[in-house]
């Protein structure tokens, strides 16, 4: 079996990673990540509580440097600008958590996303347009205390911002993570029609099922190693998840 | 007699609001509570006193030059003292303000002595106004309180300079992904710190004398208005000052006036254990 080359489709290439490797004190907490994020595509990754998920979409949007490795977003190597540089760069990112700011409304949160960006990277009026058509739920709340919205909002609330950016490429750090099934079904409908707009998204998810269902490939990820590489349909007929979460 | 009590303890609580906010917007920015916050009130009010004795600038120029003089100097000591300490716990940064605040005394003291001086002000008696007795500082303290208080809240409520301060003091990770520069942030807060607090200086000076204590005496008083609001929020600030003001000049009626603070003292502490996050504040919700 072929882990890194084959699933790589036929699609031009927009974000890339080298033998990323990172950790936070002492050791690595991923190692040796290498992927190829093909344009317009869903690319899922999935792994054990701890296994570095959180870890790897960190490194790529620029909150914890890569300690060896390349990233490339299309063309340039990206490994060495800070977050504000990448989001500028096309590359957006929404945290697991502490991903809004609770105590600036609705319509604030939604501003303050690009407006400390350099000039030209600042939303335009057309695209602050198309996100509020993209989620009505915020654009009806804009001058409400981001803090009183519910979970499910909140999180609508922060894949909203990160849209403002008019990002090629999407990270999305477990959107649905702690949701209600409704929530859960309506972020992962937002997630299609984004990625349909033309939207790169890489995303990470618990909801495995529900993951396989709209993901392009997916990356198994243990003990921040690359466990598999593979489409949905590979990991449902070929693969035995429980097996390969066991390392 | 109530009346003027409550009158008067409402123009001590506008002075205390410049000190509280400023005390409120440090906080919420570099989360540490800033003991040279007195300190501050005091330097101020010698800049202004040096501009209209020395240079016989009429008060309100004086004020205006020291205070914009004092809001870089703020920022340079922001800049020596606590930058290199940016990272460290909000312990050590308490009491590196000590520090600050024993400098800034002792420098106050070496320049100008340790008597009490005041300003060059022409004198004027109280007007009566339905039998309350107002003077001219204390009007002048409400017009020149309101004003500061309204430009700071539409700085925060409406520039982006108030959105980034707002959200650095929010979820500065967030802040600083979003591409805000939480330096630029906090050296601008200085500046907002030292207008103030040069300000509330000048008025402490106006109406008492000038001595190297002028802030000390206020210490006690401005961190139970910031508290009393919710450290980190500046509305609470001011409405913790108004309250901290009345209820200290009300207790003049039962104790001695030098024991004042006793009650704001006794305000911090029940506050403490009966409501850590304020009167105002509402338990921080996070995801
Ligand atoms: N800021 C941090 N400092 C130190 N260690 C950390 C930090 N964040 C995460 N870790 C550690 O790194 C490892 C991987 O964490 P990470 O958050 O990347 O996992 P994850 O796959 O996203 O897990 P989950 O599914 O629970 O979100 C864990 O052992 C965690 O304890
Ligand atoms: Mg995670």
């Amino acid at each position: 079996m072929n882990i890194h080359g084959s699933v790589v489709s036929a699609r031009e290439i927009v974000l890339s990673t080298e033998g990323v490797a990172a950790g936070y004190g002492g050791d690595d907490i991923i190692s040796n990540i290498s992927v190829a994020v093909g344009k317009g595509s869903i690319f899922t990754v999935i792994g054990p509580n701890g296994s570095g998920k959180s870890t790897f979409i960190k490194v790529l949007a620029g909150l914890l440097p890569a300690r060896t490795g390349e990233i490339r977003l299309g063309a340039m190597s990206i490994a060495r600008l800070s977050a504000p540089q990448r989001v500028a760069a096309g590359l957006a990112y929404v945290p697991q958590e502490f991903n809004i700011f609770t105590n600036l409304t609705v319509g604030e949160n939604l501003r303050v996303s690009t407006e400390f960006l350099e000039r030209e990277r600042r939303a335009s009026a057309e695209q602050r347009e198309r996100v509020l058509a993209i989620f009505p739920e915020v654009a009806g709340r804009l001058g409400l205390r981001a803090g009183y919205l519910s979970g499910g909002q909140r999180q609508m609330l922060a894949f909203a911002c990160a849209m403002m950016a008019a990002p090629t490429v999407l990270l999305l750090d477990e959107p649905s993570a702690g949701l209600s099934p409704k929530f859960v079904a309506e972020i992962f409908d937002k997630v299609k029609s984004v990625n349909a707009m033309g939207v790169t998204v890489v995303m990470i998810e618990q909801n495995v099922k529900e993951a396989l269902r709209i993901a392009d490939i997916v990356l198994v990820l243990v003990n921040g190693a690359t466990r598999l590489l593979a489409t949905p349909d590979d990991i449902l007929t070929k693969h035995d998840l429980h097996k390969l979460y066991l390392g | 007699m109530t009346a003027q009590v409550i009158l008067n303890g409402l123009v001590t609580g506008m002075v205390v609001a410049l000190p509280a906010v400023a005390l409120t917007l440090i906080y919420g920015i570099l989360k540490f509570p800033n003991f040279a916050i007195g300190a501050m009130l005091t330097v101020g009010a010698y800049l202004a006193l040096a501009l209209n004795v020395y240079l016989s600038l009429p008060v309100l120029y004086a004020a205006a030059i020291g205070a914009a003089a004092f809001a870089v100097v703020a920022v340079g000591i922001d800049q020596a003292v606590f930058r290199p300490l940016r990272e460290r716990s909000a312990i050590t940064l308490l009491v590196a303000s000590m520090g600050v605040s024993f400098v800034l005394e002792n420098i106050v003291r070496f320049i100008f002595g340790n008597g009490a001086r005041s300003f060059e002000l022409p004198l004027a008696r109280p007007k009566l106004v339905f039998g309350l007795r107002i003077n001219n500082e204390q009007i002048f303290t409400a017009v020149a309180v309101i004003a500061a208080m309204t430009a700071v809240y539409v700085v925060l409520r409406h520039t982006p300079l108030g959105r980034a301060m707002r959200a650095v003091s929010d979820n500065p990770a967030l802040a600083a992904a979003r591409g805000i520069d939480r330096e630029r942030i906090v050296r601008w807060t200085w500046v907002i710190a030292g207008l103030l607090t040069a300000a509330a200086g000048v008025l402490v000076g106006m109406d008492r004398a000038i001595d190297p204590l002028l802030g000390w005496n206020y210490i006690v008083t401005v961190f139970a208005a910031s508290i009393l609001g919710g450290l980190g929020n500046p509305v609470g600030a001011v409405l913790g000052a108004l309250t901290v003001g009345v209820v200290e000049e009300t207790s003049t009626l039962l104790i001695a006036p030098n024991y004042r603070q006793v009650v704001s003292f006794c305000a911090i502490a029940l506050l403490l254990l009966l409501r850590p996050q304020g009167l105002l504040g509402v338990q921080r919700i996070k995801k």
